[in-house]
């Protein structure tokens, strides 16, 4: 709580800024089915190619949809993707890491450079190239039907684990070689009550810069994979396959649908990042700029 | 510093020894076998037991493994099993294209980034900084493809500047090659040269607050020195990043010259998968992992050579 006050004094309004979009955003793809004026893939010939207007807000495309309902819809695939693809990417690194950093030895050295290849994979050849093999139909796990965004989900989180191993490989490496956690262990606390009591807590602040971070790319990966027809399906709708759609309105004059799409990523993408900057200079203002990983 | 040198390269080979590995399990992870694919449903037994004779894929999956990273090494990259056509030939026919889309942004991304980032580094606090700050996050935050498609329907639909899309090769006239290349690189370019111009500025105002400028100044050098003299030291860290950035611009293009209709290594992977073809599939996405392994070498060995301090501790 202390923490979170000193957000609200100090984070300047840029970060204000990034969260209210983040909000907004994560709020419609949320309640998309009770925002959205229209169904998302209802067809409508006579309406098709409507500009902007009051009945239609941004228009429709070449089928007659509601451009807003689908870009409202689309922010469910995007945020799912990037949210789902850090929490995957969390989870797997932040385990690497505090594994590697407590346990030392061998165990280290293993883990340190599987986390080294993992981090020498391309991420977006790689999820081209993956799911194009797989195949982009839903996959089934016994009865239970999840749609192809799964395969991009689970891939990019994979690749994007090296990020949070090495941040909290770094911090925790630190944090096992303290005094006081000689003493905890002194004391008689297990090895999950250090790891988890004592290690975890201080590598929180690099992690949490760090996600918020890496859900603005994976916004952008899921936008591009969807893009090239690799991601989510028609008639579902994503800001990557509407830019898809867009491409064949270039040359008449529907200027809204290659702008609107597109809007909807940046302005996301924008939020998320203003979002992580605020985070990092509250919690870590010596760190480097940005971890690169696309 | 030879040992050091040669220890990362081979550790490079490691990776990429163990990263094609898992490359080329899962490329065999869909759907139906190779054979199945190429001979078609209704093949018999006999047939598939054959056809995977001819081609080795009977052999232990190590063993074939071993023999593809072999051959690839030494330029051969296979024959394809749908269209009997040589790999390296089809990857040789489209990496030109790729490449020379990706050097130009990378020169682009280069020059006007670094040159971005010395210029607010300067001024920190005025109003040039403050443009560039607000630039650098709009140019994390628009898509590559996005821009390219507003480019498009701006500069080649509307202003007529230059064409669309498609592909001159620099065969048939610089101008001709730069006016196909020019849009696709700069909505490439334009990420990585926020980047860049955002590691150079935070990189060159640490080192122009260093004890030797000041002591620079006090003893009556001019500004121009001083400046040159802090960006040796601020330049490590922005040539590190420029290096990851470059093994990057490859994936990126891929999505790029989608957008642009560019026949390069994209619409070569894109083929492949539609036609389930494995061995140019393989070969392509090898290619850039070599590319980006390289990159990362590249990165982490011009950290170590041009930071002191960072030789010693390796």
């Amino acid at each position: 709580m202390k923490r979170l006050a000193q957000l609200a004094r100090s984070a300047d309004w840029t970060g204000w800024l990034g969260a209210a979009i983040v909000v907004v955003m994560i709020g419609a793809a949320i309640s998309a089915s009770w925002v959205a004026p229209y169904d998302p893939v209802a067809i409508s010939i006579e309406h098709r190619l409507s500009a902007p207007g009051a009945e239609h807000w941004l228009g429709t495309d070449q089928a007659g949809r509601d451009v807003l309902s689908r870009i409202i819809h689309g922010a469910r695939a995007s945020l799912a993707v990037g949210i789902g693809a850090v929490i995957i990417g969390a989870l797997l690194g932040v385990s690497a890491g505090l594994f590697a950093a407590y346990k030392g030895g061998l165990g280290d050295q293993i883990t340190m450079r599987i986390v080294d290849g993992i981090a020498s994979i391309p991420l977006l050849v790689w999820a081209i190239a993956i799911v194009g093999v797989l195949g982009v139909g839903p996959v089934s796990i016994g009865s239970l039907q999840l749609p192809n965004e799964v395969k991009i989900v689970t891939l990019v989180g994979c690749l994007f684990s090296p990020v949070f191993a090495r941040v909290t490989y770094a911090v925790a490496k630190r944090i096992v070689g303290a005094d006081y956690v000689k003493a905890r262990y002194l004391q008689g606390a297990s090895h999950w009550q250090i790891v988890i009591g004592e290690v975890l807590p201080n590598c929180l602040s690099p992690i949490i810069v760090q996600a918020t971070l890496l859900v603005a790319i994976g916004i952008v990966i899921e936008a591009s994979i969807s893009f090239v027809g690799l991601g989510v399906q028609p008639p579902q709708a994503s800001w990557g396959t509407m830019l898809s759609d867009a491409r064949n309105a270039l040359y008449s004059g529907e200027w809204w649908l290659p702008v609107f799409p597109g809007l909807a990523i940046s302005v996301t993408v924008i939020g998320f990042n203003l979002l992580g900057d605020a985070v990092r200079d509250l919690f870590d203002p010596r760190s480097e700029a940005r971890t690169l990983v696309a | 510093m030879f040992r050091l040198l040669a220890g990362r390269f081979f550790a490079s080979l490691g990776t990429l020894f163990f990263v094609g590995l898992v490359l080329f399990a899962l490329t065999r992870a869909g759907p139906g076998s190779p054979a199945r694919i190429v001979l078609g449903a209704d093949a018999t037994a006999d047939q598939i037991a054959q056809f995977e004779q001819i081609h080795g894929l009977d052999r232990p999956f190590l063993e074939q493994y071993i023999t593809w990273l072999v051959d690839v090494l030494g330029g051969d990259f296979g024959k394809s099993f749908v269209t009997g056509r040589d790999v390296a030939g089809e990857i040789a026919g489209a990496l030109p294209v790729t490449l020379s889309i990706v050097l130009f942004a990378f020169i682009i991304a280069l020059v006007v980034g670094i040159g971005i980032g010395i210029l607010a580094a300067l001024r920190p606090g005025g109003p040039f900084a403050s443009v560039t700050r607000l630039s650098v996050v709009l140019g994390l935050s628009i898509p590559a493809f996005w821009l390219g498609i507003v480019l498009i329907r701006f500069v080649a639909v509307e202003l007529r500047w230059l064409p669309p899309g498609g592909y001159a090769p620099l065969s048939a006239g610089l101008a001709a090659h730069l006016q196909t290349i020019a849009m696709p690189a700069v909505s490439l370019a334009v990420y990585y040269i926020a980047v860049l111009a955002r590691m150079t500025q935070a990189s060159l105002q640490e080192a122009l607050r260093g004890d030797y400028v000041r002591t620079a100044r006090a003893m009556g050098l001019s500004s121009p020195r001083i400046v040159f003299y802090a960006l040796l030291n601020a330049l490590p860290p922005v040539i590190n990043l420029a290096a990851l950035s470059f093994g990057y611009m490859f994936g990126w293009a891929l999505i790029i010259e989608q957008v642009f209709n560019i026949p390069g290594l994209s619409r070569a992977l894109l083929n492949a998968i539609s036609q389930r073809d494995f061995l140019l599939l393989q070969g392509i996405v090898f290619l850039f992992t070599a590319i980006f392994v390289l990159a990362n070498l590249g990165a982490d060995l011009v950290n170590r050579v041009l930071d002191p301090r960072q030789r010693s501790a390796a």
